[in-house]
């Protein structure tokens, strides 16, 4: 069985100013982590590895930047067999879309995969698009913010599913594309040892010619969307409205806005 | 991209600062309450490869050299000073198999140590900074050799399921044997209640009549100087960094509280009392680092640093109990309060200006090492 | 020329509809004034009426699908079915709830039409047939306004209690339509459960109840023990509290105790220190009942009464149905 996770890096933290001169965003001194959600996938992974009867290789996918080969030797230090580095200038600026379509690619190139499993979302962008986008792409079911995933046959899984008042039981034959809720589990940490001998296994970068691309999908060229303003919100003070009266009269003014609010 | 082993070395601080965030600094406040680490807290150390940090890859540790190994002290004492100091104890003790066990020896016992902790015992109740004033003897009876004595004041001592211990094989010969507590005639004594370090345990074990081979004896008959000297140099490297992981977290409770508090209508932060006090915290904790720093990197060089071992806990130890008290004096009475580490953190830091050496004999020692330059 | 279409995706949560898809429909209409026809999409089982949940807040059309697979319908399902609607009508602009189903079905959308998608966000406005979405990037540190200039139709998910849906009076249309159902063999919704707030944090509720030292009498903390009930919610203190044996430092809100963003929080007899206020402040909506008018606590309160805290919760739970 063959498992591909896609992971991001995203800088540390999400404390991103504004250059007040350029209005771009700045970034500098920000030393980039894997996305923490993404080690839900991971662990899913090798929780499936540990515990299958049969033998399950775990590959990670990232597309990014050569530093974004730390991410994945994290991930080869807590158990994944080997890992796949998309880097290519012909990439940057890309958005959720054009992202997807090079994953998508990457991943028909490596081909076979049983299970391609993704975080919930990114913590920076925080969109989760990429997953259902790549599931499109390759013409797959998907199971979002799976809660939880065991094989229950021979190229078949079962997970959960949670919606925001619902919980879905879904049953999917393999290939499929899944992404993880973070309540899953808990990610293991990668020990000492299994970092220094992360760096044994192999590490595969492909750039644009190593993938079979349509030029006008990739990067800034590809992505539909244009972000044309950046700001750093201004902190709303909120608009207090007074409840008056006595304290019956108060509490039905704030029923009624409660209502109207639909949080009642 | 970064080399290899500066890539390594940013992933091990990585986790060790996430597994010290989640797992280890929370248990600082209830170990120090309790007197103890939580059951169970040393198997998930354990289980997370901690303690193989330094050891040799092919013993099945990580191997990471003298200067990560600190570092990762350092960091963990952000934390928990507690859990750092018993890691120093592991590693000083491993270093000195590394250094002077045979191969078979160090075959033998190494694998173990990736989940067995390992310590070093010199004191004895007759004094601690008087190596020839021990009683514990080694006595070779046919074949193999006869342990009997008394240790006391161990590091990790209780917890430990290796012991080097330094007996007297001649009235005036020191050397240096392993045991193992699983050992018929080895015993576990009492368990010292120091006011820090709670999560450390320190206690005494008993030897009565252990029975070991040739192959037990660490370095050659006559060398427990030149180890216990090693070990302490080693063990002082590490004190270091966890010193400077102590006045790292002194500073960070004495500007989050600066930042926030007022007195009157100013800001702790904009009076010049304030300043002075934070100024000098960091730079007590920045010539600490430097200290253990440049004493890890001649080291790993395969130069001298016993001096500059020695300067590292000299210095660093009072530096923290120094800057501990400027922190408990910018957060006054809350300083003063159990419900702020404070108070804890200079216990823990004044428990290193006496062990692995006085203060005072480590100044002996660095003027000595000056005087004959 | 008929004007362009602005569609809002509806949403169904088990038999009812869910919140979101009448906020996106007030804001829809809003937005398009008289320039774009609202147009409500919904899929339903053949005996369903969900529509007349949709009704009351008036689009200019709920164009409805029925197929009684729908209730059970994946991702991909609805994906190709939108298509097929997307197709046929060409829609200028489609709006989603950005719940877990809208964040799973929009991208299987965009896929299929290469278009755009911002996701999560926070407000919308035309600029002429240009939809600009302000998303939130890096845990809402940072906002961008995205646009999709090339390509229809345009789309957003649309974070859930962005906007107050409005009843209006006014009729909507409904029409039918149709499409083919593809079915998924591979993928299958085997069950589908009602989950109950099963919050046993006041970290997990999405409804608060806070005491503080102005509401921390054993009487009143069982008013709002049962109040915290009819809510589905959980109580939380403020530190002064946490000495109290009926709660523990796993109940405070704050810098040194929990930090919750809850939908709802009623915060009774908290006179809102600094470090309370970092751990709520973030919360959806907030209510602040407190004796003393100048308390920091309604510097960041939506609602607000001055007046005894005990007394305003004793009528609040009175009048609850």
């Amino acid at each position: 069985m063959k498992i591909v996770v896609c992971i991001k890096q995203v800088p540390e933290t999400n404390n991103v100013t504004i250059d007040p001169v350029t209005h771009n965003l700045d970034r500098r001194g920000l030393a980039g982590v894997m996305n923490p959600f993404d080690k839900n996938a991971i662990e899913l992974a090798l929780h499936l590895k540990d515990t299958a009867t049969e033998d399950v290789q775990v590959a990670l996918l990232t597309m990014g930047p050569d530093d974004y080969a730390e991410s994945l030797r994290e991930g080869m230090a807590m158990g994944a067999d080997t890992g796949y580095l998309l880097s290519d200038r012909a990439f940057a600026g890309a958005d959720t879309l054009a992202t997807g379509y090079v994953i998508a690619q990457a991943l028909k190139k490596i081909g076979d995969a049983d299970l391609i499993l993704f975080g919930r979302q990114a913590v920076d962008a925080d969109t989760g698009q990429v997953g259902p986008i790549v599931a499109e792409f390759l013409h797959q079911p998907q199971i979002t913010y799976a809660a939880s995933l065991r094989l229950s046959g021979k190229n078949e899984v079962t997970a959960e599913r949670l919606l925001e008042d619902t919980k879905q039981t879904l049953v999917a034959q393999l290939p499929a594309v899944v992404s993880v809720r973070s309540e899953l589990n808990t990610p293991r940490y990668p020990t000492p040892r299994n970092i220094q001998l992360s760096f044994d296994k192999p590490l595969t970068v492909w750039h644009h010619d190593d993938l079979d691309l349509d030029d006008s999908r990739l990067g800034q060229a590809g992505s539909p969307t244009i972000v044309t303003k950046v700001y750093a919100p201004k902190p709303v003070k909120r608009e207090l409205t007074p409840l008056t009266g006595t304290p019956s009269e108060a509490a039905s003014q704030l029923i009624k806005a409660l209502k109207g609010r639909q949080l009642i | 991209m970064p080399s290899t082993t500066a890539a390594a070395e940013k992933l091990l601080l990585q986790m060790v600062d996430d597994y010290t965030e989640r797992e280890i600094s929370p248990e600082d406040m209830p170990m120090d309450a309790a007197g103890d680490f939580p059951a169970g807290f040393m198997q998930k150390l354990t289980d997370t490869g901690f303690l193989g940090i330094m050891l040799p890859q092919e013993f099945g540790g990580a191997g990471f050299g003298p200067e990560v190994t600190a570092k990762a002290l350092n960091h963990i004492a952000r934390g928990n000073a507690s859990t750092a100091v018993t890691l120093e104890g592991h590693f000083k003790t491993i270093d000195q198999i590394l250094k002077f066990g045979t191969p078979a020896l160090q075959k033998q016992l190494l694998p173990s140590a990736n989940d067995r902790i390992f310590a070093f015992s010199m004191t004895e109740a007759s004094g601690g900074s008087n190596p020839l004033g021990i009683s514990s003897t080694a006595t070779r009876e046919g074949d193999h050799w006869v342990i009997n004595g008394d240790k006391i004041m161990i590091t990790n001592g209780g917890l430990a399921q290796v012991y080097c211990v330094l007996v007297k094989t001649a009235p005036k010969e020191l050397s240096v044997f392993v045991v193992d507590q699983d050992m018929p005639g080895f015993s576990f004594g009492k368990r010292e209640d120091f006011i820090g370090l709670s999560g450390t345990p320190v206690g005494e074990i008993v030897m009565d009549h252990i029975i070991v081979d040739d192959d037990h004896l660490l370095g050659k008959l006559g060398d427990g100087g030149i180890i216990g000297d090693s070990a302490h140099d080693d063990a002082r490297i590490l004190m270091g960094a966890v010193l400077t992981g102590i006045m790292e977290h002194e500073l960070k409770i004495a500007t989050d509280y600066a930042k926030e508090r007022k007195a009157g209508d100013t800001p702790l932060t904009a009076l010049q009392v304030t300043h002075r006090k934070v100024a000098d915290i960091a730079m007590r904790k920045e010539t600490t680092r430097l200290l253990y720093q440049n004493a890890a990197k001649l080291k790993a060089a395969g130069q001298p640093y016993s001096e500059e071992a020695a300067m590292a806990k000299a210095h660093g130890s009072r530096a923290a109990v120094s800057a501990g008290d400027d922190t408990l004096q910018i957060l006054a009475g809350y300083g003063y309060s159990r419900e702020y580490p404070v108070e804890h953190l200079i216990r823990d830091a004044r428990a290193m200006e006496i062990a692995e050496g006085t203060v005072e004999k480590m100044r002996s020692a660095i003027a000595t090492a000056e005087f004959n330059k | 020329m008929s004007k362009p279409e602005l569609w809002v995706i509806a949403e169904r949560r088990l038999d009812h509809i869910e919140p979101t898809t009448q906020q996106l429909i007030t804001k829809a209409k809003h937005l398009a004034g008289n320039a774009f026809h609202t147009v409500v999409i919904l899929f339903e089982a053949t005996n369903d009426h969900l529509e007349d949940e949709l009704k009351p807040y008036g689009p200019d059309e709920i164009r409805v699908v029925r197929d009684d697979r729908f209730p059970t319908a994946t991702d991909a399902e609805h994906a190709d079915a939108l298509e097929q609607l997307v197709h046929k009508y060409q829609p200028n602009s489609i709006l989603f709830g950005a719940t877990i189903t809208g964040r799973s079905i929009a991208p299987r959308l965009q896929a299929k039409f290469q278009t755009g998608l911002t996701a999560d966000c926070l407000d919308l406005r035309f600029d002429d047939d240009t939809l600009v979405a302000t998303k939130p990037s890096y845990g809402d540190n940072i906002m961008c306004e995205i646009i999709c200039p090339d390509h229809r139709p345009q789309m957003a998910t649309v974070r859930p209690n962005t906007f107050v849906a409005e009843t209006t009076t006014g009729d909507a249309t409904v029409t039918t339509d149709t499409i083919t159902f593809h079915p998924v063999d591979r993928l299958q919704v085997k069950a589908a459960t009602p989950v109950v707030n099963t919050a046993t944090t006041v970290g997990d509720a999405t409804r608060v109840v806070a005491l503080g030292r102005g509401a921390a009498s054993a009487a009143t903390i069982d008013t709002a023990t049962q109040l915290a009930e009819k809510l589905g919610g959980r109580i939380g203190v403020s530190r002064p509290l946490t000495d109290q044996e009926r709660f523990t430092h796993d109940d405070q809100i704050g810098q040194s105790g929990n930090t919750i963003h809850p939908e709802l929080i009623l915060n009774f007899g908290i006179s809102g220190a600094v470090q309370y206020l970092v751990g709520m402040q973030d919360s959806q909506t907030i209510v602040a009942v407190n004796a003393d008018k100048d308390a920091p606590i309604f510097d960041v309160a939506d609602y607000g009464y001055v007046g005894d805290a005990s007394a305003f919760m004793s009528a609040l739970l009175d009048q609850f149905v």
